[in-house]
């Protein structure tokens, strides 16, 4: 049986050292990483002298540690779905009204191939825009930014880079999964569209099958000074933003999901080992990651920023 | 603020009469503004930013340079330039440009107090938009090569903090004027070394009348192999007799080793690099305020660019003492120097001095970092308090209103009036700490404001907008970060002391707060206070402060731990845990800059800006102060003595000038054959 797991940062803008990059460790993943990992110890600590409903006040006794809440009560299993850390939806919402913040999210598509057909993707990009839409209070985002996996721009030249990126990812899912995120426009629940890490010829193929055009092109590259010239001139000619980022182009790899989630003191205590008999056991496989910006408008201040990911237990 | 509206200006026994009155007055103004302005909400970000020049006037041949006093002229023909004025730049004071609204303003340029200073602004201010911070250099740019437009052609704007041989014996400016003058009596500039405007002369009378002699600004000198030692001021005239200050010198004004100065302009002849901050509101305002005092220092020991006075090299990098001498108008009763007789108060810094007060309504604000030594005026905290004003900020209203006004206009006395802050500001604008919290004017047209004032001017406008930029970007990493640099006052004070050593930038050890980083908000740390139960937010921390903070090198702060270790030329020490690591500014502000949807182009050039702030802080580049101090060393007519020409002084000039017009064509700094020019601009902007 399949059993989907939510896992949360909460509001990271504030958590500290977590959000910062190691001197010369760009790229990495370790935003998510840690501000999961704290997310976790915080919700076992906070929830651990605090009876919630249905945890029958269960509060000290099974859990590893004497101050960590038991697995039942600092996550939430509603249906088919594992909330890991649970998370209170009254405290969810901006400090003023939708209108005063730009929000972005970035929704990176983790499966590739046969697990991951349109219709799936449509059905993650959904379940991950609810998520934020319902964490931050608003109606609609102001843009998506999609990364699809096995892209990046690698490569000591600029045009390396580019050529590099011409054979990367897969053309046909990429433009198979864009009709439902167009219909996320449609609907009202996405102003704009975005993509990342296109180079030009990947870029130009996508644009010869979409009817709503990304505006948004975000690429990653070591020196930002130096971006592939075709690709500055065909964003110029379409329209479309080249934005910077830096996220790790592999953000939640399925060890490192495994280890997370895993059994304690190195993990959370999720997933069971092999000896121990509490703890879910089987195939995790992490589906797709969104990244929330909320930024105030006119003022440039994040407000909110934070991650949802899922991932698919498959029991064994 | 109405500069030029004429008046009556009273000399200090009559202003003194006055003093209660006006600070009754302003009082009031403020409580208006206040209970106006205290509930003004969204206000966005707008920022300004100003830049001091120099003008001097400077030819090849004549081995001389000189300062300008053409100010006046110089502002006539930039009020009088049409195409200026109806692009909604221009000189305000002089023009009164009505409601002239246009697309695109061009700069706009303001009289200080010197004569020969200049200051201009951005035609409007800026906005938070990644390109409108692009748009600052370029307008920097423009700004100085309108005002040139505007001089002879011998003359020119430039951006040194002072002019390296204000007060030397002989000519130093066109026209000429003997000095010993009956404003200023001082025996090294003349008073037409002022602007000419009544406030000015007035304002330096006052100051040294209330004070019972001159300012005594004394700034120790730089030994170096030849200087005789012990080393007495060679330009101090100990046999003049035109004025009782003339005295001063007689009776110990002048100490040995050091350089003296005796007049305001010494100190307000400075440019400095300032940036205004618009707050959301009144809370974010005091939180800005605070926030940011910490940081001055450390951002005066990294702009250093002031090791000349009087034509000799002096042992400190930076203006802030020297300015807070000159204008330090403080009784030998204030000063603690005779028992109090006829003064209120003991008074430990001048006006001009690093901040006193942290105002914030943050539960983060211990009141161990208070100044325990704060003066305040009682009876105007206990008015501001009846009037409704919290205790916090009424403490430190209270406390810049110990301060008498120096500059009293006879006609402003006739009628209180609450729809101007006239009153207030005339306190308020005579207070110089390093950050200045300012209310909304009266319209309430604009919101709460917080000045950065401590960075001194650098040479090119790279290097300004890099500042400038800098510190925008650590505003909005401030807010989004919640980032709390809280350290006793008295410790923001001692880094200030700090950060006037030769080479602080390198050498200095500062206090400086190790963790920036709020506890994390708990789950039920939401907006919507929703009753369900939930654990209570821990407890504000209550550890020792001493254990808060620990002594830092600028480097540390602002790369990080990580960095400086590896760059630094003084290497953290060695026992440092990781533990300790401090993330450094330019991390944090590319964390922030890592979560904002900005353009490539856009971050290439902001990352250039941080660049730019990182070698400066690591060593890898060097301050002005150094370049200046490298320049002089090396020049063929130095006599290793302390003692800056006039050759040298004009051959100085001469590179900066000749740098300032590559910078203004674009074309790099190479085969400009300027000493060490490398080391501080390094391979920015077209490269040396």
């Amino acid at each position: 049986m399949t059993k989907s797991i939510i896992l949360s940062t909460g509001n990271i803008v504030s958590g500290g050292p977590s959000i910062f990059r190691k001197a010369g460790a760009s790229r990495s993943n370790r935003e998510l990483i840690n501000s999961l990992k704290s997310n976790f110890e915080a919700a076992k600590e906070e929830y651990a002298t605090l009876p919630v409903d249905g945890a029958n006040g269960h509060t000290n006794g099974n859990g590893p540690a004497p101050n960590h809440a038991p697995l039942s009560v600092w996550t939430e299993q509603q249906d088919d779905v594992l909330y890991v850390p649970r998370i209170n939806w009254d405290f969810a919402g901006l400090q003023e009204e939708p209108s005063q913040y730009d929000v972005t999210v970035k929704l990176f598509f983790l499966t590739s191939g046969s697990v991951s057909p349109p219709s799936a993707r449509e059905q993650h990009a959904r379940q991950a825009l609810a998520l934020v839409l319902k964490e931050l209070r608003i109606p609609k985002v102001d843009l998506l930014v999609v990364s699809f996996p096995g892209m990046s721009f690698d490569g000591d030249c600029e045009w390396e880079a580019d050529k590099q990126n011409a054979q990367q990812g897969e053309d046909e899912e990429e433009a198979a999964s864009w009709p439902a995120l167009e219909r996320l426009q449609k609907e009202g629940l996405v102003k704009n569209l975005g993509i990342a890490e296109f180079g030009s010829e990947k870029l130009a193929r996508l644009l010869k099958r979409v009817e709503v055009k990304p505006t948004v092109d975000q690429i990653n590259i070591k020196n930002c000074c130096n971006v592939p010239p075709p690709l500055v001139k065909l964003a110029k000619e379409q329209g479309i933003d080249l934005l910077v980022h830096n996220d790790s182009t592999d953000v939640l790899p399925k060890g490192t999901l495994r280890e997370l989630l895993g059994p304690e003191p190195r993990g959370a205590g999720v997933l069971a080992d092999g000896g121990v008999c509490s703890g879910l056991k089987g195939d995790l496989t992490p589906q797709w990651v969104i990244k929330y910006t909320a930024v105030v408008r006119d003022r440039g201040v994040i407000e909110n920023k934070g991650y949802f990911a899922g991932a698919e237990l498959e029991e064994a | 603020m109405g500069l030029l509206a004429l008046g009556t200006a009273l000399a200090w026994p009559d202003a003194k009469k006055q003093a209660d009155l006006v600070r009754e007055w302003g009082i009031m103004q403020l409580l208006a503004i206040w209970n106006k302005a205290k509930h003004k909400e969204r206000d966005a970000l707008l920022w300004g930013d100003e830049v001091e020049y120099l003008v001097v006037v400077w030819t090849q041949d004549n081995k001389r340079v000189l300062l300008s006093l053409r100010q006046a002229d110089i502002l006539k023909a930039l009020a009088n330039d049409k195409e200026l004025t109806s692009g909604g730049g221009g000189v305000p004071d002089l023009q009164a440009t009505t409601g002239a609204s246009h697309e695109s303003p061009l700069p706009v340029f303001h009289p200080e107090f010197g004569r020969f200073m200049l200051e201009a602004t951005p035609g409007q201010p800026w906005g938070i938009e990644f390109k409108e911070l692009l748009a600052v250099e370029p307008d920097m740019k423009l700004r100085r090569a309108i005002a040139k437009d505007h001089m002879l052609a011998t003359e020119y704007p430039i951006t040194l903090t002072t002019f390296p041989r204000l007060g030397c014996p002989g000519v130093f400016s066109d026209p000429y004027y003997p000095v010993s003058g009956p404003r200023l009596r001082s025996q090294f500039v003349p008073d037409e070394i002022a602007n000419p405007h009544i406030r000015f002369p007035t304002l330096a009378a006052n100051i040294r009348s209330r004070r019972g002699r001159k300012v005594q600004v004394n700034v120790p000198v730089f030994r170096d192999e030849n200087t005789p030692w012990p080393w007495k001021d060679p330009t101090v005239d100990y046999d003049l007799h035109n004025w009782p200050e003339d005295d001063d010198v007689r009776n110990g004004a002048a100490p040995d080793n050091f350089i003296h100065m005796d007049a305001m302009a010494f100190g307000m002849g400075s440019c400095c690099l300032q940036i205004t901050f618009q707050a959301k509101n009144i809370t974010e305002g005091r939180q800005m305020y605070d926030q940011l005092s910490p940081l001055g220092p450390i951002l005066l020991a990294l702009t250093a660019a002031t090791p000349i006075y009087k034509g000799f090299l002096a042992d400190t990098d930076v203006r802030w003492n020297q300015i807070s001498k000159a204008v330090d108008d403080r009784t030998p009763e204030e000063l603690g120097e005779k028992p109090l007789e006829h003064d209120r108060w003991r008074i430990p810094k001048s006006r001009y001095a690093s901040n006193s007060t942290y105002i914030s309504t943050d539960h983060r604000l211990r009141p161990e970092y208070l100044d325990p030594n704060l003066v305040i005026d009682d009876d105007i905290k206990a008015k501001l308090v009846d009037g409704g004003m919290d205790e916090r900020l009424a403490t430190h209203f209270a406390h810049l209103f110990i301060r008498d006004p120096i500059v009293i206009f006879a006609e402003d006395l006739t009628e209180l009036d609450l729809n101007k802050t006239d009153h207030f500001e005339n306190i308020q604008s005579t207070n110089w700490q390093h950050m200045r919290f300012k209310p909304p004017p009266a319209d309430n047209s604009i919101g709460w404001r917080v000045e950065f004032r401590p960075m001194e001017i650098q040479i090119t406008d790279f290097e300004n907008a890099a500042f400038a930029v800098f510190i925008v970007l650590i505003t909005r990493a401030i807010l989004s970060f919640d980032l709390n640099f809280y350290i006793p006052i008295a410790k923001v004070d001692e880094n200030m002391e700090e950060a006037h050593a030769r080479d602080a930038v390198l050498q200095g050890k500062f206090h400086f707060r190790k963790n920036l980083f709020p506890a994390r908000a708990p789950r039920s740390a939401g907006p919507s206070g929703a009753n369900t139960p939930t654990p209570s937010r821990p407890a504000t921390p209550t550890g020792p402060v001493e254990d808060e903070y620990r002594l830092m090198a600028i480097s540390e702060i602002i790369n990080g731990t990580e960095y400086a270790r590896t760059f630094s030329s003084s290497p953290a020490p060695a026992d440092s845990d990781d533990d300790d690591d401090f993330p450094g500014l330019i991390p944090i502000v590319e964390a922030y800059l890592d979560s904002m949807n900005i353009d490539v182009a856009t971050r290439c050039e902001l990352a250039t800006y941080l660049d730019l702030i990182r070698r400066r802080a690591s060593g890898e580049l060097w301050t002005a102060a150094r370049w200046i101090r490298h320049f002089v060393a090396t020049h063929p007519q130095y006599g290793k003595d302390s003692a800056v020409s006039e050759e040298v002084a004009h051959d100085l000039v001469g590179a900066v000038i000749s740098v300032g017009e590559r910078e203004q064509k674009g074309c790099g700094f190479k085969g400009l054959g300027v000493t060490g020019l490398e080391k501080l601009l390094g391979e920015f902007r077209g490269g040396c």
